[in-house]
């Protein structure tokens, strides 16, 4: 790739892109993408798992380098060799996981690793430097000699802020910067983002959560499969044709319909469940032919209700009964034996078994099933795991491919095999079942989840994904700081009194009063 | 073969003029599998060997199929550690022992059946102990070998006052004979090689090992039964260490503490030679095999050398860590 010297910009613009494109084994992450930024300006960079918003990040940050394209900062065409570079260039990331030094200060952290620092940094000048960094950020009453252990994440986060200021960063990355934060740090870094603004200093704000869009960008660019789908006003979009950009198909077309009257009997009743530290009291009713959904946000113990329920959590108490008959909490074997099937939300280390092929991991719990004596017939393990891919829409030609190699949607698929073909109706438990999954197959997965019901699968799904929620529910649950809010059916199933219930549940109360 | 070959002869000069190819040789090394490591070893120990006087002399090859057969019973077993997401056991050289001596001292006493029920059951039990301690308690797998070894030669010095144990009542003639001119040895290492791979292949269990051994968090959240298939895996392991443990106290006609000594390392770098990585869930027995016979011919081939025992080590051990380093280039 050679430099190709740009015009020259119009005035202002700060970052200006040109089809750039990067591939990984012939696969394209991202496709001839181009994007410009004026000084000023917060853009945020919308997308699925998957759209190339991290690919994207990375070329900037000179992490990985671009295929084909050009990357023109202040006007100037630039091959971003690595972090430094970037940085000396005007470029600054706050990345998902922060990187700085919890046993120096802020101080420190501020000039560790920058290339104009010299052996020593406790110069005045730098001194003051960092203190003009983070009295812009309206935390100058912050003592720079603090250390960084003693700080909450959302400080941290400022502090990082601080740091790329102090080296004069020109544009700021945030790479979903709220994901860990509390609602009272969400706004204080809200605040502190329009600081940098009114500098004339510019952001990039990747992230999930649309209410911060709408909040805090002026201007927001859509990814989708590596490409770049729109770029607009913020005050151009509405919620819903923002989702539609994003998924590139409308909304409607997403969500299998509902259940309808139910003719299945029995479910899972779930009575004061409690995991010490983690939530108390937790009651819900899961009948076969529905899907209840868990909303709740990270930290909210909604994931954990579903863990305690398929035995992975030791110390779990409380009355639970699958279609009247008790089930002992604490034993994923007791838990199986009654035919509850657990789906993580952490599918690399806890769903598939990256390192074996499509056909173990499709076979992995019914082994005993199909084995004679504790012998296993290959041809026979081998038509079943081809038949049990095919249900759930796996071609078998990736059957005797290692699993590692499958994308998010066909490993999460490969999970889902489990459940099918039981000899009666099961229980599903499902942390987050389409997280990392691309557009496509999260409609199959829907569909799939669907098609349990209708067979008279009971089915439990947690989700931070208020768009899933509401369209994949029959009976929803919210969950706040480990306790149980609320439980909403049919029409009551909207999106605004869950998110009111799963982030100020006191004001919610108080509208039910 | 050809193609490791060629990588090999073709790639080294060019990796020599640009760190470029080094990098280009590195992946296309990963890409071509472990396989090509094996292929390459072997390519370069029979040259090696044709230019040994005596190496396909007929002693030359029986003393090499009887000395591999110890190694490479306790290496089939360690290859179930191994796959199983436990690395490696360093006590399966002291149940090969302690089997050994197990079986001369009940040999004298309640006859040969029985005396190798014994070592069999001796041998699996204290393997079982160790896995017990591993999936129970969760215990790290390299520590607790460590340990049951250092507590084993604790316990068998008194007990057996440092003495060789001599069998004092006749064994069977058929242990010591030879199937068509191979050694008896050799015939129960291949049965105990074949019973290792057909457990992996054909076995509930086996599939099971690749499970567990790949994502204990991903098999525990499956239901499955993560730690009866880790006692199962070192109950074999013992048992296999345990044969060894025989076959050393027949072909020897004696009971050491001192057999057994290196096994452990030599069956890991068996192992690892062979391609079965340490972070578990892959592997076969079959590869062993592989490995076990580079390491045994590296041996043979050093001592018609006239190398002494010291440089086996030495040799072993850089061949060891070569492919070690070869083998996860660029994966981390």
């Amino acid at each position: 790739m050679s430099p190709v010297p740009t015009e020259r910009n119009a005035a202002g613009e700060v970052l200006s892109i040109h089809g750039l494109s990067k591939a990984y084994g012939g696969i394209p992450a991202l496709r001839d993408v181009s994007f410009s930024l004026a000084a000023g300006e917060i853009r945020a960079i919308c997308g699925e798992n998957g759209a190339g918003k991290s690919t994207f990040v990375k070329m900037l940050m000179g992490i990985i380098t671009p295929d084909a394209g050009t990357i023109a900062v202040n006007g100037t065409a630039a091959v971003i060799r690595d972090v430094r570079h970037a940085q000396a260039l005007g470029l600054g990331l706050v990345a998902q996981e922060l990187s700085l030094a919890p046993h120096l200060s802020i101080f420190d952290n501020i000039w560790l690793g920058s290339a104009e620092v010299p052996l020593l940094h406790r110069t005045a000048a730098l001194r003051e430097r960092a203190a003009r960094a983070m009295a812009m950020l309206g935390v100058a009453d912050w003592s720079l000699d603090q250390r960084v252990a003693a700080l909450s994440l959302g400080q941290r986060q400022i502090v990082e802020i601080a740091r790329l200021l102090a080296r004069d960063a020109k544009v700021l990355i945030l790479d979903e910067p709220t994901a860990t934060l509390s609602d009272i740090e969400i706004a204080r870094l809200m605040t502190v983002l329009r600081a940098v603004r009114d500098q004339g200093r510019s952001v990039i704000y990747i992230s999930h959560r649309l209410g911060e869009v709408f909040d805090l960008c002026d201007s927001v660019t859509v990814l989708r499969n590596g490409e770049h789908a729109v770029t607009g006003k913020v005050a151009s979009f509405t919620r819903e044709s923002l989702i539609e950009a994003m998924l590139g198909r409308s909304l409607q077309d997403m969500y299998p319909p509902k259940a309808g009257p139910s003719h299945h009997i029995g479910g899972l009743r779930v009575k004061d469940l409690n995991v010490p530290g983690t939530f108390t009291d937790i009651s819900i009713e899961a009948p076969r032919g529905q899907i209840v959904c868990i909303a709740g946000q990270i930290g909210s113990g909604a994931t954990a209700v579903t863990r305690a329920l398929a035995g992975l959590i030791e110390d779990a108490s409380g009355d639970v009964s699958v279609d009247g008959r008790a089930l002992r909490l604490g034993w994923v074997r007791d838990a199986v034996a009654e035919d509850i099937m657990f789906i993580t939300d952490d599918r690399a280390s806890e769903g598939v078994f990256l390192a074996l092929s499509v056909l173990d991991n499709a076979v992995a719990t019914r082994l005993s099933d199909y084995s004679h004596g504790g012998l296993i017939s290959r041809p026979q393990l081998r038509q079943i795991g081809a038949r049990l891919a095919r249900q759930v829409g796996i071609a078998e030609r990736h059957l005797h491919a290692q699993a590692r190699t499958l994308s998010g949607g066909n490993q999460q698929k490969l999970v889902f095999a489990r459940a099918v073909e039981r000899t009666r109706p099961g229980v599903l438990l499902m942390n987050e079942p389409t997280r990392g999954i691309d557009v496509g197959a999260r409609a199959d997965i829907y569909r799939l989840m669907r098609s349990f019901c209708e067979a008279g699968y009971a089915l439990i799904m947690t989700s931070s994904d208020l768009e899933e929620v509401v369209g994949m529910a029959d009976v929803v649950y919210t969950m706040y700081r480990g306790q149980m809010v609320a439980r909403y059916a049919g029409d009551a199933i909207a999106m605004p009194r869950i998110l009111r219930d799963i982030a100020h549940p006191d004001a919610s109360r108080e509208a039910a009063a | 073969m050809s193609e490791a070959q060629n990588m090999l002869w073709t790639t080294l000069p060019a990796a020599a003029e640009r760190l470029s190819g080094i990098r280009a040789w590195a992946a296309s090394r990963r890409a071509a599998a472990r396989g090509g490591t094996v292929a390459g070893l072997v390519a370069l120990l029979a040259v090696i060997a044709l230019f040994t006087p005596g190496a396909f002399a007929g002693p030359a090859i029986l003393s090499f199929l009887t000395s591999i057969s110890f190694i490479g019973c306790v290496a089939i077993g360690m290859t179930l550690i191994t796959i199983s997401g436990n690395m490696m056991s360093f006590s399966l050289g002291a149940t090969t022992a302690g089997s050994a001596l197990v079986y001369v001292a009940a040999l004298n006493h309640y006859g040969f059946w029985f005396a190798v029920v014994f070592a069999l059951a001796f041998g699996a039990l204290m393997s079982v102990a160790q896995g017990a301690l591993i999936a129970l308690a969760r215990a790290n797998p390299i520590i607790v070998s460590i340990s049951t070894a250092v507590l084993f030669y604790g316990a068998a010095q008194p007990a057996t006052k440092g003495d060789t144990f001599y069998p004092s009542v006749a064994q069977p003639d058929w242990i010591q004979a030879q199937l068509l001119g191979i050694p008896a040895a050799f015939v129960a290492f291949v049965g105990v090689l074949l019973l290792g791979q057909a457990l992996l292949t054909f076995t509930a269990f086996g599939r099971r090992i690749f499970l567990v051994g790949n994502s204990v968090p991903a098999a525990r959240a499956a239901g499955l039964n993560v730690p009866l298939t880790l006692l199962g895996v070192y109950a074999w392991a013992g048992l296999f260490a345990a044969v060894a443990g025989l076959m050393l106290a027949t072909h020897y006609n004696r009971g050491s503490i001192d057999f057994g000594t290196g096994y452990d390392y030599s069956a890991i770098a068996a192992v690892l030679v062979g391609g079965t990585p340490l972070s578990g869930g892959e592997g076969s027995a079959w590869r062993t095999f592989a490995g076990v016979l580079i390491i045994g011919a590296v041996q043979v081939l050093l001592l018609l050398h006239g190398f002494r025992q010291e440089w086996q080590y030495l040799i072993t051990g850089i061949i060891v860590l070569a492919v070690i380093v070869l083998n996860t280039r660029g994966r981390g």
